[in-house]
């Protein structure tokens, strides 16, 4: 895997003049010569989170470029969306991001809505997808909490936060039966009915999980040597992550107040902001610089609590009802065009679907936030040491299912 | 501002390319419409693409400073144009803008706006292998998705899938 591309010639000569050190030591360069090396990082490198190679340039230890490879796990999602029916293509929104599954079908379900204006979706379901959508993206931020630790070196964090998953997983079987990939958000509302008691349950994990996040705080966010790993690393300044077009997490750990659910509100999001129900947590340069990789992961990791607020604002309003809109068993769409971004764990995930009025998509396009956010890497990992790499790609938090789609 | 003041502004500060808005519109029986649902687009000329991007990102009243998407839709297989569809968005307005340029088939070639907003750079390379755009000025217009040796551009809607890979079938 590792190719010379120049030949290797040591030519270890200490070099003449030396430096004092403030012991009153004097230190010896070495004038070694380190060919250019590269180095292919994946495509199954455990920090890559999926099967994705980065072609890693390095002198010594140093890395001089950075060139990510995807397409390992293209499905052509957005060709199939032209070739099945508009509710066919729901389970295949699951597949993108499969960290945020509930998200997905979120997404697509409003692109959808937006072109049947005459669709009325009902209070309770939008509720109830508000609840469901909250609670994967905290699942999803349990992911990139856990996963960066163990890229770092900090098993511990990544077992309790699955643990936390699992429940949020249980809570989810109980209302759609899957786990992983559940469909359950669909045009027109949610696929059937919450048991009895889930709202009850879900209340029990908002009490349980609030205690839980101080304790994960503490332990991983503010541990000394996971601070030294990530603290001045990987910066991105404003006007990088403007150029970028970098969304979410990204751009907010930049110090860029900016999110999809409070400025460009979708559902009833508006009506939870007004109510002043939960904060948007931004990077402050509070540890290093702004715009570090530690920013970037205080950010997410107290945006778990804000999504715990907007829960338990939903289940205080939340009343008996329908909720599935009037929607036929095969769904035709008024021809159009339309373009809804929502706000998803990993920054926005945009559907432009365009009907001609039949029951098949003319277009069907995803912008998967995943794939632009990894954009940034070409420019952030030159002059970083190679360590340091495995920090900078665990911060940008993609999922390889979504950046090749 | 909503699209009718972007678009008032637009034409007001005489941004170049630009052609018409497309507006969604009821149905009409009597001329057979069936209307459109859905948002307002902008439609521009493709050349003068890039110079377009560059008002609406360094206005002062517009200040779209994302980009955030940026694709291509064939839309049918008897029609002669394909389009290239962008989404700007401003942070510091709050306000979103659809682009459109339409493209011969035949000849389906526009600016590269990677200069103007450094996010087009991927989207332009997945346009180029999917629909077989060129983007004139693209630093590095490889395949992303796709393997470099793939025949045809697959997202177009005369494509045909291919009938083996490599000497494995695929039927």
């Amino acid at each position: 895997m590792v190719e010379q591309t120049q030949e290797y010639k040591p030519s270890i000569q200490p070099s003449e003049e030396g430096r004092v050190l403030p012991s009153g030591e004097r230190e010896f360069f070495f004038d070694v010569s380190t060919s250019d090396l590269e180095v292919n990082m994946g495509p199954q490198h455990p920090a890559t989170h999926g099967v994705m190679r980065v072609l890693l340039r390095t002198d010594g230890e140093l890395v001089t470029g950075a060139q990510p490879h995807l397409g390992y796990l293209h499905r052509g999602a957005e060709k199939i969306g032209e070739n099945v029916e508009w509710l066919q293509y729901l389970p295949y929104t699951d597949r993108y991001d499969y960290l945020a599954a509930m998200n997905n079908n979120l997404g697509y379900s409003l692109a959808v809505e937006a072109l049947m204006p005459g669709l009325e979706i009902p209070r309770r379901a939008t509720l109830i997808r508000t609840i469901c959508a909250e609670l994967n993206r905290i699942a999803s931020h349990l992911i990139a909490f856990g996963t960066y630790g163990l890229d770092i070196g900090a098993f511990t964090p990544f077992f309790y936060a699955f643990r936390e998953r699992e429940w949020i997983q249980a809570l989810f079987e109980k209302i759609c039966g899957a786990r992983l990939t559940y469909s359950y958000i669909r045009i027109g509302g949610v696929f059937n009915e919450a048991p009895p008691g889930w709202l009850k349950e879900v209340e029990h994990f908002c009490d349980v999980f609030e205690e839980k996040w101080k304790e994960y705080y503490d332990l991983l966010a503010l541990n000394h040597i996971f601070v030294m790993r990530t603290k001045d690393i990987g910066v991105i300044t404003p006007e990088m992550a403007y150029d970028f077009g970098l969304t979410g997490p990204m751009l907010r750990g930049s110090g860029i107040d900016f999110d999809l659910r409070r400025d460009m509100p979708y559902m009833d999001y508006t009506e939870i902001w007004e109510a002043g129900a939960y904060q948007i947590p931004l990077g402050s340069g509070e540890k290093g610089t702004l715009g570090d990789c530690w920013d970037r992961f205080d950010v997410r990791v107290k945006e778990m609590i804000e999504s715990i607020k907007i829960v338990r604002y939903c289940l205080g309003v939340i009343e008996p009802g329908p909720v599935l809109g009037d929607v036929p068993k095969v769904i035709k769409v008024p021809p159009g065009e339309a373009y809804v971004g929502i706000e998803n764990p990993r920054g926005e995930l945009g559907h432009y679907s365009h009907s001609d009025g039949g029951k098949v998509a003319v277009r069907c396009r995803v912008r998967g936030p995943s794939f632009v956010n990894l954009a940034v890497l070409e420019d952030l990992m030159p002059g970083t040491l190679l360590a340091d790499s495995v920090a900078i790609i665990g911060s940008t938090d993609i999922v390889v299912g979504e950046t090749d789609r | 501002m909503d699209f009718k003041a972007i678009y008032d502004h637009l034409r007001a500060v005489d941004a170049p390319g630009l052609i018409e808005a497309d507006e969604p519109r009821l149905p009409d029986k009597e001329t057979k419409d069936k209307g459109r649902s859905g948002m307002p687009f902008v439609r521009i000329e493709p050349a003068s693409f890039v110079d377009f991007l560059l008002v609406c990102r360094d206005d002062p009243k517009l200040t779209f400073e994302l980009l955030v998407d940026l694709t291509a839709s064939d839309p049918a297989a008897d029609d002669e144009n394909l389009w290239v569809l962008v989404q700007l968005l401003s942070v510091k307005h709050k306000h979103r803008l659809a682009v459109k340029a339409y493209l011969p088939k035949s000849s389906a070639s526009i600016p590269s706006a990677t200069a103007v907003y450094r996010a087009a750079q991927w989207h332009e390379r997945e346009c180029g292998e999917m629909y077989g755009i060129t983007f004139v000025g693209h630093p590095d217009p490889r395949n992303i998705l796709l393997p470099d040796d793939w025949v045809g551009y697959p997202m177009r809607k005369d494509y045909e899938f291919p009938k083996e890979y490599h000497g494995v079938s695929c039927e």
